[in-house]
C-alpha cells in the first residue's frame, strides 16, 4: 500500500498508542471520582493538556477537549453574533458561519485571503473572523499574523470611535500542528482549532484553544467539564493519545518539514503531464495536481486497485459528489476541478514509495488519455 | 488541650496545621470557609474540589469537620470593597480584606462563639509575645497579607507551620499520608483565579473606550476599554499600535499615571519618569502597634524590606522607591516583628 491522503487521516503511532494504553484499563477511572486513583488520572488528563497548551504557547486552563476538530470549529462560533469567514474554509466552519449571519471573504489565485475583500467587509457589527492557517484541500497557509495584524488595528480603530463590539479571530489549524511552529500569541489568535487525527493522533479528539476575555457558550451541557464549555466525561487516553502526538509532532517538525519537501520534489519531478494547482504558500506535504480532460475521481478507482490511495479533495465532500468548493473559489474551471488529485505526504512515505507512486500514476494517467483517445 | 478550629483550604499548608494541632493533643474541628463559588467565563470556581481535599484529610485525621458558608459576607466584604475601589480608580487587595474582615473576624467571632481557646490556619506567619512576626521561611511569609487583623483574634491565633520551611511542610505531609501530590498551589487571588483581574472586572464594570496618552507629549497613542481596568506599573495589555512612522524601540510602555475623570491612561516608556519613583508615600487608614522611628516596609508580597521613617501619615524613604498602585499596602516591621501598616493613598 501507498498512502498518500494524510490530510484525510493519519495513522496513529505506535508510541502514541503505547501511551493511551493504560488509560482504557488500569487508570479507567473517571477523573470527577473523589478517590485519590482517579484524582491521579484527572492529573495525568490536566498534564497532557498543559502538553497541548504549552506546544502552541498557551496554558492548559485555555484549552476546551473537545471530539474533534468539527465540534471545537463549532464550539468558537458560539462567540459569533456576525461573522467573516474564508470562502474555501472546511465545511465545518462554512455550515456553523451560516447559522452567524456568515460572509464570506474571497481569496487570491494561490488560495491566501484577499486582504482588500477582507478590510472591506470587516464592518463594524462583525464580532468573529475565522480564517484556517491551512487549507484542507490545498495546503495553503494563510498570512495570519497578517490578518491579525489588521484586526488589532480594527479594533483599535473601534476604541478610538467608542463601538464596543468585541472582534475576535479564529483559525482551524487541524492541518498544520505537525509542520508549522505555532503560536497563539505570535499567530495573534483568539481560538484556535487543532487536531489529534491528523497528526498521527486518534480520531475523535481536538481542542480549542480560547483566549481570556473570549466569550463562549457551550453547545453540550451536563456535568459542566472542560470550564463548563464542554460536558461529558473526559476523553482521558483520546487527550494523553494527542499530548503524545504532539510532543512528537513538535520533536520532529524541522525533520519532517525538509523530508516532505524533498518527496514533493521528488514526485513532481518524476510524474509527467500534469499541471501543479497549488504553486505558492503550501506546506510542504500539500500536492494538488490537474490533468487536463481527466476524470480524477476514476483516477482514485483505478489507483486503488494497483494499493495507491489519493484523493480529490476533502474526503467529506468527494463523498457527498460535490464539487470542491475551494477549487472553485481560486478560479478553476469545472473541468480542471474535475481533473485535480490531492496528494497528501506523511510518515508512512519513503522515497522508494515516491519511485514507484510515480510509476503508477503516470501508467495510469497514459492508460486514461489512451482510453480517451480511443474512445 | 485547647479547643482549636482550624481553617481548612484542602491545601498542603492548612492540612498539616491540622495534623500538627492533632498531634499536639489538642480538641480540633476542621472548618472549610465557603466564600466563593460563582464560577466565571472560561474558569471553573474550584470551591468543591477545594472543599472535597479538606474534607478527605479531616477523614484522615479523625477531626470533626464543618462547611461555614460566607458567601454573603464575602461578597459585602470583600468583592464589593474590591470592586468600589478599582471604580475609584484603586488597586485594592482583596486577600488583606479577606483576612480582616473573614478569616479573623467572621471566622474567629464565630469560633469563639462554639466554644474556642483558638483559630489556627495553614499561614506563615508566627506570633512572638502576642506581635505578628515575620515566618521562619522568609520566602513564603504572609504577614503582608496579615497586618489589618486585631490584636483581639491575634492573642487567639495559631499559625502551626510559621517555623516551618515549605519544603519541610511538603514533607511532612508526605510523611502523613496528607500530601495531595496532584494539588497545584493556588496563585493569584483565589476567586480571581487564572482569568486575571482584568477579565474579572469586565464581569462587573462595562468597558468604556478611552485614550492611551504618552505622558509627557500628551500624544495619544492608543486606546483602552477603561481606566479602571490599568494599573499603574503595568506594562501589559495596552493597544498600542498603528503609529506609522514611529520607530518601534521594542521598549514597552508602562501605565504611570490615570485620570478616571478623563477616562485617560498615560503612559511612558521611559524608566526614569518621575511618576515612577518616589520618596514619599502617603497612606491611609494606618495601623501602627508600637510607634518605632525607623521602620522596614516591605511594598508588595515577597519584595525586599526597605528602610523608611513614618511621620503623621507619609513614609519618607532613604532612597527613591517605584511607587506601587494607590490602594496597595505598605506592611511595617521593626525586625521581625509586624508593626501594622496603611493603603497607599
Amino acid at each position: 500500500m501507498i498512502y498518500l491522503d494524510h490530510a484525510a487521516a493519519t495513522p496513529v503511532d505506535p508510541r502514541v498508542l503505547k501511551a493511551m494504553e493504560p488509560y482504557f484499563s488500569r487508570d479507567f477511572f473517571n477523573p470527577s471520582s473523589a478517590y485519590l486513583p482517579a484524582k491521579k488520572v484527572a492529573a495525568d488528563y490536566q498534564t497532557a493538556k498543559a502538553t497541548i497548551a504549552h506546544a502552541i504557547g498557551a496554558k492548559s486552563s485555555d484549552l476546551v477537549i473537545t471530539a474533534g476538530a468539527t465540534e471545537a470549529n463549532n464550539l468558537a462560533f458560539t462567540a459569533a453574533t456576525n461573522a467573516l469567514y474564508l470562502k474555501t474554509e472546511h465545511d465545518s466552519v462554512r455550515k456553523v458561519a451560516k447559522n452567524h449571519h456568515g460572509v464570506e471573504i474571497a481569496v487570491d489565485k494561490y488560495g491566501r485571503i484577499d486582504l482588500a475583500d477582507f478590510r472591506a467587509k470587516l464592518a463594524d457589527d462583525i464580532d468573529l473572523v475565522s480564517v484556517s492557517l491551512v487549507n484542507n484541500e490545498l495546503g495553503v497557509i494563510q498570512p495570519l499574523a497578517e490578518i491579525s495584524g489588521i484586526i488589532r488595528e480594527v479594533k483599535f480603530d473601534r476604541l478610538r470611535r467608542g463601538v464596543k463590539t468585541p472582534l475576535y479571530l479564529h483559525s482551524d489549524a487541524s492541518q498544520a500542528l505537525n509542520l508549522l511552529d505555532i503560536n497563539v500569541a505570535r499567530l495573534g489568535v483568539d481560538l484556535l482549532t487543532l487536531n489529534a487525527a491528523k497528526i498521527y493522533g486518534p480520531k475523535g479528539v481536538g481542542a480549542l484553544y480560547v483566549s481570556h476575555g473570549v466569550r463562549l457558550s457551550p453547545v453540550t451541557f451536563g456535568g459542566g467539564q472542560e470550564n463548563g464549555l464542554r460536558s461529558g466525561t473526559e476523553n482521558v487516553p483520546g487527550a494523553i493519545g494527542f499530548a503524545k502526538a504532539v510532543e512528537l509532532a513538535h520533536e520532529h517538525l524541522n525533520g519532517n518539514r525538509k523530508k516532505y519537501a524533498e518527496l514533493k520534489k521528488l514526485l513532481l519531478s518524476e510524474l509527467q503531464g500534469y499541471e501543479l494547482i497549488n504553486k505558492k504558500h503550501t506546506l510542504d506535504n500539500f500536492i494538488v495536481l490537474c490533468y487536463n480532460d481527466i476524470d480524477a475521481e476514476r483516477l482514485i478507482y483505478l489507483l486503488e486497485e494497483k494499493e495507491v490511495y489519493v484523493s480529490t479533495g476533502a474526503a467529506c465532500a468527494a463523498s457527498k459528489g460535490q464539487k470542491s468548493h475551494v477549487l472553485a473559489a481560486i478560479g478553476l474551471s469545472d473541468e480542471q476541478i474535475a481533473g485535480s488529485l490531492r496528494l497528501t505526504l506523511g510518515e508512512t512515505n519513503d522515497e522508494g514509495q515516491i519511485h514507484t507512486a510515480a510509476k503508477i500514476i503516470n501508467e495510469v494517467v497514459a492508460n486514461e488519455y489512451q482510453r480517451l483517445q480511443n474512445g | 488541650m485547647a479547643k482549636v478550629f482550624v481553617g481548612m483550604s484542602g491545601g498542603v499548608d492548612s492540612s498539616v496545621s491540622a495534623a500538627l494541632l492533632v498531634e499536639q493533643g489538642h480538641d480540633v474541628t476542621g472548618i472549610y470557609m465557603k466564600n466563593w463559588s460563582r464560577d466565571l467565563p472560561g474558569m471553573k470556581c474550584p470551591w468543591a474540589e477545594d472543599l472535597a481535599d479538606a474534607k478527605r484529610v479531616a477523614v484522615k485525621l479523625g477531626i470533626p469537620f464543618e462547611v461555614w458558608d460566607f458567601e454573603k459576607e464575602y461578597r459585602e466584604k470583600v468583592v464589593e470593597y474590591m470592586l468600589r475601589e478599582f471604580k475609584a480608580g484603586n488597586t485594592p487587595n482583596p486577600d488583606i480584606m479577606c483576612n480582616e474582615e473573614i478569616k479573623f473576624k467572621l471566622f474567629y467571632e464565630k469560633a469563639m462563639e462554639r466554644g474556642a481557646d483558638f483559630i489556627a490556619t495553614g499561614h506563615y506567619a508566627r506570633i512572638i509575645d502576642n506581635n505578628l512576626a515575620r515566618a521562619a521561611d522568609e520566602n513564603k511569609d504572609q504577614t503582608y497579607f496579615l497586618y489589618r487583623i486585631s490584636d483581639e483574634a491575634l492573642m487567639h491565633t495559631l499559625f502551626p507551620i510559621g517555623d516551618m520551611l515549605k519544603p519541610d511542610v511538603k514533607k511532612l505531609a508526605e510523611k502523613k499520608g496528607l500530601h495531595n501530590a496532584y494539588k497545584k498551589e493556588s496563585m493569584g487571588v483565589c476567586f480571581v483565579g487564572e482569568v486575571g483581574m482584568k477579565d474579572f472586572l469586565k464581569e462587573y464594570i462595562d468597558v468604556q473606550p478611552g485614550e492611551i496618552r504618552e505622558i509627557s507629549t500628551e500624544k495619544v497613542l492608543g486606546y483602552h476599554e477603561g481606566a479602571v481596568f490599568y494599573t499603574i506599573g503595568q506594562r501589559h495589555g495596552l493597544y498600542i499600535s498603528g503609529n506609522k512612522g514611529e520607530i518601534n524601540d521594542g521598549l514597552p510602555y508602562y501605565v504611570v499615571k490615570k485620570d478616571l475623570e478623563k477616562n485617560i491612561v498615560y503612559v511612558s516608556k521611559n524608566l526614569n519618569d518621575s511618576h515612577i519613583w518616589t520618596k514619599e508615600l502617603k497612606l491611609k487608614d494606618i495601623i501602627l502597634k508600637n510607634d518605632t522611628p525607623n521602620i522596614l516596609v516591605r511594598l508588595r508580597h515577597r519584595a525586599p524590606l526597605v528602610p523608611a521613617t513614618l511621620k503623621n501619615d507619609t513614609l519618607y524613604f532613604e532612597s527613591e522607591i517605584k511607587r506601587p498602585a494607590s490602594g496597595q499596602s505598605a506592611v511595617f516591621y521593626d525586625g521581625e516583628i509586624c508593626l501594622g501598616g496603611g493603603i497607599i493613598c
